[in-house]
């Protein structure tokens, strides 16, 4: 994938650059705010990694102007930590995702991949598949090797957005952000737990592994 | 409208009005009295002056002359009454008559000369002879003017009372409005809008200058809170790159040995600490309260509780909720929530082996209420109000992980949400009640539909 990087700091544009090179991605850097928004305008791009605070234009500028000039690259804006209020600001400006510095580099690279290989909007599913595990979306019934499996609400949504992002990796954040709607970061292994009541009720009746853990990093839905 | 009645400028102008018309009252009675005693005075002066002048008639003309002198008066209009009476007391001339009445003043019956004029005031002088004059005039006259007087007092008494009225009401309306004005930008500001001010009318009187004088207050507390907001700002910016570079130096050792992961893991936890701090500060600042919005604490709880629970039940525990009918407050159902995560992260982890804790949403009156109940080894009377300080811990929890800001931040949402939290004994356990106070606006069913 192309990616543009907006970061200022020297040390930590490089190593990211590094990072997501070895991860498979060609990554253009801007140094400050001007060069990025120039970029980002140019170019067309897969995904761009914004720093909310850059020298000469602000982040939140740059994602402003370019959503007004009708540039749809998806925009994931890396915030100040302990920032309550600037998610919102971030998700009003037109970004699509955010992170809060510092974070994992595997956070990173999940939640742009997340964002890089969305379906298109205009694509209305009704059935989801992986392998032998089908989810209907209309009548929120799931089966596995057209065996029913009985899963509770919070457990349907969970799996609709690990089969959404089936083949991608998704963090313990990612999942409570959007299955639980939650913004902290809670002390329980919460996420853990229903993962593992999930895959339960998936194993069930046999058949490969489809769930795997991806150590340091999250889950990982996808075909044996 | 009721409102308008509870101001202090309408009662001002009460005041006025009432010492006004109490004025009046007063002016009217020294008047009434004083106009009385000097038309009385005439009165009796005009009989003695005419008892006097007929008298020296009937020395010079003798008795023929004072009763031509009689006669003539009683033809004239508008002159007094006159009698004169022989000594054996027969009239001879005149319409006034009575029986021997003494010399001097007395109220005499006469026939009615006048519509309802019965008891006039009489002055009788003994004539040489036995004769007597008498001179007497209709005493109603005097009490006429009296009532005249009175009516006057009692239309200048209510001309004052309608003027004081409408003028007051006039009055405080205009000041009630602009106290108004300034009462709403304040509200405004507390609800977390620093940027509003209040109108100033520009006519230079008492209020413009109030006026002035708070907006450059307020300029000055805005001034101070974006300093603040700047300097952490700036904290964080400063920290936060040689932090996010020290974790991408320890990321990038990682798999190289033990250390550099045990490494990471601490400075994620002192990354948390430090976030959740800015946060608790972030909150304290109030700015969120623009945010609020109509939030069911009923939906929040169960939310918090279907998250929590299957850890609960892997650990031993058991967690559950107890709600019926939504209890919609008005909040930021995000930081609700956490507040909520907390409260029961708190209990379970705290509570000991096995606890059992139930989350109560209820609605009593006005007021909502959230309580985390437990039944596990609770908290010392003494130890409870510390627990909201920040990283404040029991001794017991020393050893589980944590750093103390978990209730802090749960004490900022509170304040935010000018709730109230207290710890109270569940015998056994601890339960952590939250009391959202009723507001008028929030009647029950309104955010249902």
């Amino acid at each position: 994938m192309k990616l543009l990087l907006v970061e200022d700091d020297r040390e930590t544009g490089a190593y990211l650059k590094r990072a997501l090179a070895e991860a498979g991605h060609t990554v253009d850097l801007a140094a400050n705010g001007r060069d990025g928004l120039l970029l980002a305008a140019g170019e067309p791009y897969d995904v761009v990694i914004l720093d909310r605070m850059l020298p000469q234009i602000d982040g939140l500028a740059i994602l402003r102007t370019i959503r007004t000039s009708k540039v749809k690259t998806p925009v994931l804006l890396l915030t100040a930590m302990g920032g309550i209020d600037d998610r919102v600001e971030g998700l009003e400006a037109g970004a699509d995702d955010y992170l809060v510095k510092p974070f994992a580099f595997a956070e990173l690279l999940a939640r742009v991949n997340a964002l890089a290989r969305r379906p298109p909007p205009q694509d209305v599913q009704t059935t989801l598949r992986i392998a032998d595990l089908e989810m209907n979306l209309l009548t929120r019934q799931v089966s596995r090797a057209g065996e029913r499996v009985d899963l509770q609400p919070r457990e349907f949504q969970l799996l609709e957005y690990l089969m959404r992002n089936a083949g991608r990796v998704v963090t313990r954040t990612m999942m409570l952000e959007s299955v639980w709607d939650f913004h902290f970061d809670p002390k329980t292994n919460i996420v853990e737990t229903h993962m593992s009541r999930l895959r339960g009720k998936i194993a069930r009746g046999a058949g490969a592994e489809l769930i795997h853990t991806v150590r340091g990093a999250g889950y990982c839905l996808r075909e044996p | 409208m009721r409102r308008l009645f509870r101001s202090s400028s309408l009662r001002v102008a009460a005041f006025y009005t009432a010492a006004f018309a109490l004025s009046v009252v007063a002016l009217g009675v020294i008047t009434l009295l004083s106009a009385r005693a000097a038309l009385g005075r005439q009165f009796e002066s005009r009989i003695l002056s005419e008892s006097t002048s007929l008298t020296r008639e009937y020395q010079t003309e003798g008795l023929t002359g004072v009763i031509d002198a009689v006669r003539e008066r009683d033809t004239t209009p508008g002159a007094l009454d006159y009698g004169l009476q022989s000594p054996t007391g027969a009239a001879i001339a005149g319409k006034l008559a009575t029986a021997r009445a003494p010399a001097g003043w007395s109220v005499v019956d006469t026939p009615k000369k006048y519509g309802g004029a019965e008891a006039n005031r009489v002055y009788v002088s003994p004539l040489a002879g036995g004769y007597r004059l008498l001179v007497g005039d209709d005493a109603d006259r005097v009490e006429a003017l009296d009532k005249v007087l009175i009516r006057s007092f009692l239309l200048a008494f209510l001309g004052v009372i309608v003027l004081g009225v409408a003028g007051g009401y006039g009055l405080s309306r205009g000041v009630h409005r602009r106290l108004a004005s300034i009462n709403g930008t304040a509200e405004a500001i507390i609800d977390g809008d620093l940027t509003r001010r209040v109108p100033v009318r520009g006519g230079d009187d008492d209020l413009d200058r109030l006026a002035i004088t708070l907006n450059r207050m307020l300029d000055r507390i805005s001034g101070l809170m974006d300093n603040v907001k700047q300097v952490s700002t700036d904290i964080a910016h400063d920290l936060r790159t040689p932090l996010t570079r020290l974790r991408q130096k320890l990321e990038a050792q990682v798999g190289h040995g033990e250390a550099s992961e045990s490494a990471l893991t601490d400075l994620d936890a002192i990354l948390g600490t430090f976030a959740a701090l800015l946060r608790i500060s972030q909150i304290e600042s109030g700015a969120r309260r623009a945010a609020f919005r109509a939030t069911d604490l009923t939906t929040t709880a169960a939310t918090v509780v279907e998250a929590f629970a299957p850890s609960a039940e892997d650990a031993g525990c058991s967690l559950r909720l107890e709600a019926g009918e939504p209890v919609v407050i008005e909040g930021d159902p995000e930081l609700l929530t956490q507040m909520l995560a907390n409260l029961v992260e708190n209990a379970l982890r705290h509570g000991g082996a096995g606890v059992a804790v139930r989350v109560v949403c209820s609605r009593k009156g006005g007021a909502a209420t959230v309580a985390v109940i437990d039944n596990g080894s609770g908290v010392p009377p003494q130890d409870r109000e510390r627990l909201f300080d920040r990283f404040f811990r029991l001794e017991a929890s020393r050893s589980t992980p944590g750093a103390g800001l978990g209730l802090s931040l749960v004490a900022a949402v509170v304040k935010l949400h000018d709730a109230e939290v207290s710890l109270h004994d569940a015998a056994p356990g601890l339960e952590a009640r939250v009391v959202f106070p009723g507001r008028p606006e929030w009647n029950i069913g309104a955010f249902q539909s």
